[in-house]
């Protein structure tokens, strides 16, 4: 008997710790910028919270735009969300920035629900999965939010417009070049890709094994393997050294993900094999590795600004909510400092394109390693 | 509550009133009733409406739970459910994308969960020299590998597939008034299994094994059989949940699932059932299922950290097993100063 009232004791005295705890964590950890707004819409949203459903009009603060990224700790999402984050709130926009627990569409699904019960004006998605978000998206949209994609995109009817960093075309050409120039035009390479759902990813190396087919210029080049690193540090060195080990005469593996290309580098760089890496990489991250000579293992690289890509969606959030564009192709509006832009029609979606891939070799890198 | 011969007889419950209130399910429906005080005061967003909107994807996890809870007092452990609730989804999207009906798409979810659950079954009680965590870990691993080979050979290339032809999944995620139907049948599901386990011969077997496998033997029990039938039954339950998170996705991928054995047997141990095996109810995992996930979604919607809410869970998980070792840890001494 007792024991039980110990353990009663305790327990409430657990959840008051809870209580108290999470007050005070709830002031210190998340977007601060979120926090000031909903504590504004606090008061007001108090008295009609109990009446209200599903209410998108909660927020009476301010306008309130979402980020939802694919996952917590990963450099270039937090840079793509620093962009967005100042591209709104230089207009005097709340926002809210949500990495999912895990990089799964599972875990995403979960955090855009709760954006959704918060009634927020946009939500900005950097999609995990194209299709497993098809339900969670239309809903949001039918209560009334403007859904947006970037970065990686979800199925093109359950969003207005999708920001996307470069055509697909643009990086499959690009990366083709950059593979046909340090392979000297034959021989065996590689594909380090993140995970093998990534729809990004997957259609970039879709791009690549097309123009492998249909330019006779790359019939001498020899595509070994597709391995998939899931954007790991661990799993992507691992898929490496089973690369060098599997295929004694590889020349380059071509790396389009910021996780795995570092880890190929560092892969490369230590064991000092004459095998060439390139890909799509993070300057500040790459930096030790690029240059032209043998004790370098990437020449050059490329990447669009994730800042920019971040900023770009930031704009597009507020042009969608104050009704400046609908995501009808056509529709053109002015992003801030990075100037005009047209939604385009492409593939039979509705897409704005930042530009495209920038490429960095040593000649530059030094000047944007402090960048991003 | 000394038995005729003067022994303890610690397995007994206590049946009076005061005992009930102040076990550790009277403890959880508190923390229940905190945390959705804790909710409201945070969130204003924090009502019936929308905590029901968000459960759904929460609710499927449930489903499993109970199976889960029978193994657990099995004294037994089954982490491939996770991976089985992606390969019973997968290949449901799958034959239905190949022109199933849906009828048939969910007799093939449930039986392919179920068939999993088998085959857990079967290397258990065949192999007993091997600890279930391991088999189990070998099955995850053949599940979500069974599912990626079946999205390289039918699906349209990538680790993902959604469904075409929803109309049936729509149906299973329609609402009453604001009650998805996957609450009600979680309740059912839920009054069922609690009561089987509680009430009958069967769930009184399964405390037996649980405390002592080779007292239970020579008492006259099949342990192996029902070891069996608690395997086939978290499979089957896996295929169920598998079919109402489909509800919420309309689509499989390869991480379809994940962790989510971890979650439910959290939700079990924070609910009082002890890992070691013929220990705790269903009563308490079913709440302690609702304090986490009601947890999840306030924190949820104060736009905490999501890496902070899986810390705050986890130290309410070790605060939850800690606080009976060390309330026990306390009578212990005392008994021994009294002595």
């Amino acid at each position: 008997m007792k024991k039980k009232l110990i353990s009663l004791l305790l327990s409430t005295a657990l959840a008051a710790t809870l209580l108290a705890g999470c007050g005070s964590s709830a002031a210190d950890t998340a977007a601060p910028a979120a926090d000031s707004g909903a504590q504004e819409a606090a008061p007001a949203a108090d008295d009609s919270a109990a009446a209200d459903t599903a209410a998108p009009a909660a927020n009476a603060g301010g306008t309130t735009y979402a980020l939802v990224t694919k996952s917590a700790g990963n450099p270039f999402m937090e840079r793509m969300a620093s962009g967005f984050q100042e591209a709104i709130e230089a207009q005097g926009g709340t926002v809210v920035i949500q990495n999912p627990e895990a990089a799964t569409p599972d875990a995403q699904i979960s955090v855009i629900q709760s954006l959704i019960s918060q009634g927020v004006s946009s939500i900005a998605v950097d999609g995990n999965d194209a299709n497993a978000l098809t339900a969670v998206l239309t809903e949001a949209s039918n209560a009334g939010i403007k859904v947006l994609t970037l970065d990686s995109d979800v199925a093109p009817d359950t969003r207005t417009v999708y920001c996307n960093q470069a055509g697909v075309s643009q990086i499959g050409e690009t990366l083709m070049e950059a593979v046909y120039d340090l392979t000297g035009g034959e021989g065996d390479w590689a594909i380090l890709s993140a995970t093998s759902q990534a729809t990004n990813q997957n259609a970039w190396i879709d791009a690549m094994k097309k123009l492998m087919e249909s330019d006779s210029k790359y019939a001498k080049l020899n595509l070994v393997e597709v391995a998939y690193g899931d954007d790991e540090p661990q799993k992507s060195t691992d898929q490496t050294q089973a690369l060098l080990q599997n295929y004694p005469d590889l020349k380059v593996i071509c790396a389009p993900t910021t996780v795995g290309i570092a880890a190929a580098a560092k892969v490369l760089q230590d064991q000092k094999s004459s095998v060439k890496l390139t890909g799509l990489g993070l300057p500040s991250e790459m930096a030790e590795y690029i240059g032209d000579d043998d004790a370098h293992s990437c020449p050059y690289m490329y990447l669009w600004n994730p800042i920019d890509l971040g900023r770009l969606a930031g704009y597009t959030s507020i042009a969608l909510v104050d009704g400046t564009i609908t995501g009808a192709a056509g529709d053109k509006f002015t992003a801030g400092e990075l100037g005009d832009y047209t939604i385009e029609e492409i593939d039979g979606s509705t897409q704005i394109i930042l530009g495209p891939p920038f490429k960095f070799d040593p000649s530059n890198i030094d000047e944007w390693k402090t960048v991003y | 509550m000394a038995g005729r011969s003067g022994r303890e007889i610690s397995a007994v419950p206590e049946t009076s009133i005061k005992s009930k209130l102040l076990s550790w399910e009277g403890a959880l429906i508190l923390i229940l009733v905190a945390v959705n005080i804790l909710g409201v005061a945070i969130s204003p967003n924090y009502n019936v409406n929308n905590v029901l909107r968000e459960m759904p994807r929460y609710l499927a996890e449930i489903f499993m739970m109970f199976g889960m809870g029978y193994i657990l007092v099995l004294g037994d452990i089954d982490i491939s459910v996770g991976a089985l609730v992606c390969l019973a989804g997968t290949v449901t999207v799958l034959s239905s994308n190949a022109g199933a009906p849906f009828g048939l798409a969910v007799v093939i979810c449930l039986a392919a969960g179920l068939l999993g659950g088998m085959l857990n079954g079967f290397i258990a009680t065949k192999f007993t020299e091997l600890p279930t965590m391991i088999v189990t870990l070998g099955t995850q691993i053949i599940f979500r590998g069974i599912a990626e080979v079946l999205f390289e050979t039918w699906g349209n290339g990538g680790g993902t597939a959604s469904m075409t032809d929803t109309k049936g999944l729509m149906l299973l995620a329609k609402k009453i008034g604001p009650f998805p139907i996957s609450f009600f049948c979680v309740i059912i599901a839920g009054a069922i299994m609690i009561t089987v386990l509680a009430k009958t011969t069967f769930g009184r077997k399964l405390y037996a094994i649980g405390s002592n496998k080779t007292a239970a033997y020579y008492a006259g029990i099949k342990v192996q059989r029902i070891r069996f039938i608690c395997y086939s039954l978290l499979g089957f339950l896996s295929g169920l949940c598998a079919l109402f998170l489909l509800t919420a996705t309309f689509g499989s991928n390869t991480t379809t699932g994940q962790g989510f054995e971890m979650e439910v047997i959290a939700m079990c141990v924070f609910g009082g059932i002890a890992t070691t095996g013929g220990k705790g109810n269903l009563i308490g995992a079913f709440i302690a299922a609702f304090i986490i996930v009601c947890l999840r979604i306030a924190l949820g919607q104060r736009n905490i950290n999501t890496q902070v809410i899986l810390v705050i869970i986890g130290l309410m998980l070790i605060v939850s097993v800690l606080v009976p070792a060390l309330s026990g840890a306390l009578t212990a001494k005392k008994k021994k100063a009294q002595t």
